[in-house]
């Protein structure tokens, strides 16, 4: 233990005179790797294109054109049009903003709720923690995905009931955004099926860290648990949480598109890829490329995501990279 | 050993309990009154009719009655009826039906899934570094990311419409049928690349070890030391992603199955998800949490069997 210490010690000494921090090694390290550097390069382009996408979409995205339905790529439609006419460029582009802003909401929500009940439980003990980690191990019980398509279904009409009453006796029009309430729904059912692996994470996390010599030190001097938290805690965690944030960024990509394909998560005239898959299904024999290319910008994007993720783990932590 | 199985299952108690009563309250009180919804996709009810009905399904009592109802006869294997107009029947013939030909096509992924991926694992450790390792490694990275409903129809359109080496595959006619090579090909690709990783990392873990200089030096072939030494301790670590592979089993199966007309379970979630019939989709989302757990249990009482070092108390 002490070993390990002074050795931090001769590392942090080493390396101060070149005054690089924590965050610019790692990015060295991230962009030095051509995978997680190429697999960069396709996140910011999908970010930017769920961002600015629907600004620069050719078309608008639920325009029907029912005398040029399923057409192969043309000039004027650059992917070609679906079977009702729609311009799949501009649907794809918008699927981008859907795929995207239901991966980083439902994370969220699903990091935040974690990191409070993990917290709650590290610091607590007794009772208290084996009660929110037999919670967990509960909903960890379901295969991951199943859940979140069965929470989907089941609330989907109660919850629209309830908010077309609001909306009768409010008259605020947003409780009649059918798509508003499917995002909702989504974001709620997928962090509540990743809540745990968030909670078990951040509870070991502080559990483990909460041992360290420096963290005893601290407290031996006189620091509040806050000041412990905010010093030693926080810095020391918040690698392997942006690591498992973004490793589960792909696999939320993918759920929120499997939730669109079986018809529990965003549905039209909402837009997302797997809505798209899942309505040019039928047709696959007669226009393969409608089913292939969302299908293709899915398994690109999740594809460049888990690469990302991968590459963070290798920068921020170092010790555990494999060869 | 008794006392350690007699603990887990235990353990499992209300971990079970809690399972039923999330899908319970939310899959058969959650909307309200699933007769309603179901009913009133066709033509509004009769009022006097939808009344009998609810009384039929037992929906006119609490709620605490109904859910001590349901899971007294979870205990004698009753799982209620179906609600869908077509169907009707009761749930656990649907499901026993269901999941014997799942458990065909799942239970061959599986065999598949482990008697190709540890060899492979193997080949690509023991290659370090070469070829055959990156071409493996970076398959097994690429692929898994694919979903289902993505690969089930690329491969159609390439292998049905391009290539024309596969006939349309739409149905079961049981595994030896040329339509299962599809859907089982898919549904061992993911998992099986996830037990290729493992296995790797677990016999480059193991390699630079003393036992396998020691083995060596003793004047152990290589196939000896891979099989004998290397494999025995790299294959405890293998087993445990068994969980892992059981649940992708089951989502995919959910895909597989409603894109290739299997009549399997995932079929029955589709299907229960597509005609709003709420006990079916709580009846096989309870059975699905309990194949998880079932699999879970199975894996941690293997694990102390291969490897001696974990100790049961």
């Amino acid at each position: 233990m002490s070993a390990t210490t002074t050795d931090n010690v001769t590392q942090i000494s080493e390396e101060a005179p070149k005054t690089r921090s924590l965050w610019s090694n790692a990015f060295r390290r991230l962009i030095r790797n051509r995978m997680s550097l190429f697999s960069l390069f396709i996140v910011i382009l999908v970010l930017l294109l769920a961002i600015f996408g629907p600004a620069l979409s050719p078309y608008d995205y639920t325009k029907q054109d029912i005398f040029n339905t399923s057409q192969p790529p043309t000039a004027e439609h650059l992917l070609g049009t679906d079977e009702l006419g729609r311009d799949i460029l501009s649907r794809l582009m918008w699927g981008a903003r859907t795929a995207l802003a239901v991966a980083l909401i439902s994370q969220g929500i699903s990091y935040s709720v974690g990191a409070i009940l993990g917290a709650i439980a590290a610091y607590s003990g007794g009772w208290i923690d084996s009660l929110i980690m037999r919670l967990a191990d509960i909903f960890m019980s379901f295969p991951h995905l199943l859940l979140a398509v069965f929470v989907s279904a089941t609330v989907r009409r109660p919850i629209a009931d309830a908010a077309y009453e609001i909306y009768r006796d409010t008259g605020v029009e947003i409780f009649r955004n059918t798509v508003m309430l499917d995002y909702l729904i989504v974001f709620g059912a997928l962090a509540l099926a990743s809540w745990p692996w968030a909670a078990r994470l951040i509870r070991g996390q502080i559990l483990s860290l909460r041992e360290n010599d420096y963290v005893l030190a601290s407290r031996a001097f006189g620091a509040t648990p806050w000041q412990i938290i905010r010093w030693h805690l926080m810095p020391n965690a918040i690698g392997a949480i942006i690591v498992a944030f973004t490793a589960g960024f792909g696999g939320a990509m993918l759920a929120e598109s499997s939730l669109s394909y079986l018809g529990v998560g965003i549905r039209p005239p909402g837009a997302s890829w797997g809505t798209m898959i899942n309505e040019s299904l039928v047709g696959w024999r007669m226009h393969p490329h409608l089913v292939a290319m969302p299908g293709i910008v899915l398994a690109v994007c999740v594809f460049a995501f888990n690469m990302f993720g991968d590459g963070l783990n290798d920068a921020l932590n170092p010790r555990s990279s494999k060869g | 050993m008794t006392t350690y199985v007699l603990r887990r299952l235990l353990h499992m108690i209300p971990t079970l309990l809690g399972v039923i009563l999330i899908t319970f309250t939310l899959g058969y009180y959650g909307p309200g009154d699933p007769l309603q919804y179901q009913l009133g996709e066709q033509i509004p009810p009769d009022p006097e009719q939808l009344a009998r009905l609810r009384e039929l399904y037992g929906l006119d009592r609490p709620f605490h009655e109904q859910l001590v109802d349901y899971i007294v006869g979870l205990a004698q294997g009753d799982m209620g009826m179906s609600i869908s107009v077509q169907a009707k029947r009761p749930i656990r013939d649907m499901l026993g039906t269901g999941l014997g030909v799942s458990l065909q096509l799942g239970g061959a992924a599986a065999v598949l899934i482990f008697v190709i991926g540890v060899p492979l694992g193997m080949l690509a450790a023991y290659k370090h570094n070469s070829l055959i390792d990156y071409i493996i490694v970076s398959f097994s990275a690429m692929l898994p990311t694919i979903p289902v409903f993505v690969l089930a129809p690329l491969l159609l359109i390439l292998a049905v419409l391009q290539l024309k080496i596969l006939p349309y595959s739409f149905g079961w006619e049981g595994l030896l049928d040329p339509r299962a090579i599809l859907p089982l090909f898919i549904l061992v690709v993911g998992p099986l690349l996830t037990i290729v990783r493992q296995t790797r990392s677990a016999v480059l873990e193991a390699l630079p070890q003393d036992y396998v200089r020691t083995a060596k030096a003793k004047g152990l072939g290589n196939r000896q030391v891979m099989m004998r030494h290397i494999l025995k301790n790299a294959l405890a670590p293998v087993v445990t992603s068994m969980g892992f592979v059981v649940a992708s089993l089951l989502t995919g199966s959910l895909f597989i199955e409603s894109i290739f007309g299997i009549p399997g379970f995932g079929k029955l979630i589709y299907d229960g998800l597509r005609s709003f019939d709420y006990p079916l989709i709580l009846g096989t989302t309870l059975v699905s949490s309990f194949i998880i757990m079932a699999s879970n249990f199975i894996v941690d009482m293997i694990y102390p069997l291969l490897d001696p070092r974990v100790n049961l108390d």
